[in-house]
């Protein structure tokens, strides 16, 4: 019997896993994940899970894997996929063998060198027990200092402020994501931040997290010494691709054709570790929920033949307090912003433009601006600036004929 | 007991668009597919965001705070983080009034 093996059980592996039943494949399917909790969603982590609002979010219900004759090892590390073998070795050693295999093992927090990193006190957010942790200490404590304000910075400081800590963030870039969306946003989004009261400190970082046992303060590049109950350092991640190595190419991550099947026979990448050769943006590697859920969606058509392009245009949404961010497309230069609405008011698009072409719009509460310049992305459409600018002009009008 | 009620006016929703009304302590959205009338529950059951402020594209709806998909015909979860269907509501307009057949509760 044909046995197709996922490599990961994150939003991606489990996608994947389920979408191959749901599509009728009734081979053998493992689910293999280092995690011990079936695949759950990220995103609540940082904000309703992390507030108490709400529990774990899971892409299936836990038993769901059982009903449907998955097998799943939960609790399980891969050490590697050996591709000569055609089999993935477990830690232990334990070999399972793949007809095809996907891996979604996904992206790690990174950790700078930076003295003092392990001190009990000092967090990150990446898994559930990750977001326990900061839970914990946002229970017992009463000021958070924190390092980074890209997303996730941004999205464990709104939530920290809501349950009441004050907030000291230390940012290398001068305003909050501004490497991702330029100054003029991030400014946006300081002021956001502002307003509900938390302290941002720009172009400083982390020099080392002092304490005597446990994290006291937080002394930065700047000769600063900020003191709290607890640290939280966001500075982005890198993928995982331990798992590659016996063959299988890494280079940022795992590359993947536009059909996410590696280089290598019956090898495949999806999520946060596939660098994927998209028809727009061209090799890239993105790190939300929403490719990885359409990755997983997709690759299960291709394991039963489908062969269908990953074309997907990307999309992601961040809540911070009552703003609704979300942002769609992928531009890591531009060379002209539209904006549409208003930044101050805090309703507003903006549109990244290259020799004309937009490639992609970011919003503030106008999230109808993002969903319909999708198509015009996926289009390499180049828009006039008039109509982008036109609040009252509905994107869809701008839409190519549908074939 | 399932029960008409009344929710607004007959026309209120322009052919392509979807409307927000209230039904007692409900919210229902009712899409209008080039004059048939769909109603379905307004909350997301992903997060619970008004579905009635999404996109509508043949069919389907698109929630506009994370992208859940729903067909507004069966209520069905068809794409994005949701797994939970929405209910669906029988409407029709009668006497100058929109009305949706809801169960009191």
């Amino acid at each position: 019997m044909t046995a197709f093996v996922v490599v990961g059980a994150g939003e991606a592996g489990g996608t994947a896993a389920a979408t191959l039943r749901e599509e009728g494949f009734d081979g053998d399917v493992v689910l293999i994940g280092a995690e011990p909790m079936a695949p759950y969603e990220r995103p609540p982590l940082s904000k309703e899970y992390l507030r108490g609002e709400s529990d774990h979010v899971y892409v299936r219900p836990p038993g769901w894997y059982e009903e449907h004759a998955i097998q799943t090892r939960f609790g399980t590390r891969v050490e590697r996929v050996h591709v000569a073998d055609a089999v993935v070795e477990l830690e232990g050693g334990e070999r399972v063998a793949y007809d095809q295999v996907v891996i979604a093992t996904g992206s790690r927090n990174r950790h700078p060198p930076i003295p003092g990193l392990d001190l009990p006190g000092v967090l990150d957010l990446r898994s559930a027990p990750d977001a326990d942790a900061i839970k914990e200490a946002a229970k017992s404590g009463s000021k958070a200092v924190m390092v980074g304000m890209g997303f996730i910075g941004a999205e464990v400081a709104a939530s920290l402020r809501e349950l009441g800590l004050d907030v000291t963030v230390v940012e290398v870039f001068e305003t909050p994501l501004e490497h991702v969306v330029g100054p003029e946003i991030g400014g946006a989004i300081e002021a956001l931040h502002r307003d509900h009261g938390v302290e941002m400190i720009f172009r400083d970082g982390a020099e080392r997290f002092e304490g005597d046992g446990r994290f006291e303060a937080l002394v930065t590049k700047q000769g600063r010494r900020i003191e709290g109950d607890f640290a939280v350092i966001g500075v982005g991640v890198e993928a995982v691709t331990d798992v590659a190595g016996d063959g299988i190419p890494v280079d940022n991550g795992i590359p993947v054709d536009a059909t996410l099947k590696t280089a290598v026979d019956k090898v495949w990448a999806i999520g946060d570790v596939a660098r994927h050769d998209h028809p727009v943006f061209g090799p890239i590697r993105v790190e939300h929920f929403d490719n990885a859920m359409k990755m997983g969606q997709l690759v299960a058509r291709n394991l039963l033949g489908a062969r269908a392009v990953f074309d997907d245009a990307h999309w992601f949404w961040s809540d911070q307090y009552d703003a609704n961010i979300q942002m769609a497309g992928f531009a890591t230069e531009w060379d002209d912003m539209v904006v549409r609405g208003s930044i101050e008011d805090r309703s507003f698009s903006a549109f990244l433009l290259k020799e004309g072409q937009l490639l992609s719009t970011f919003s503030m509460n106008r999230t109808s601006d993002v969903r319909r310049s999708m198509p015009l992305i996926a289009a390499m459409a180049q828009p006039e600036r008039e109509q982008l600018a036109d609040p009252e002009l509905d994107l869809r009008k701008l839409h190519p004929p549908k074939e | 007991m399932a029960e008409w009620v009344k929710v607004g006016s007959a026309g209120e929703v322009p052919d392509g668009e979807v409307t927000a009304f209230s039904a007692g302590d409900r919210q229902i959205a009712i899409a209008n597919l080039d004059g048939d009338l769909h109603a379905f529950d307004d909350v997301c059951t992903h997060q619970q965001c008004s579905l009635a402020e999404g996109e509508l594209e043949g069919t389907t709806i698109e929630c506009p705070c994370h992208g859940s998909m729903f067909d507004v015909t069966s209520g069905e979860a068809i794409g994005g983080p949701a797994v939970d269907p929405v209910g669906v509501f029988e409407v029709k307009e009668e006497e100058g009034e929109l009305r949706v057949l809801v169960d009191e509760e």
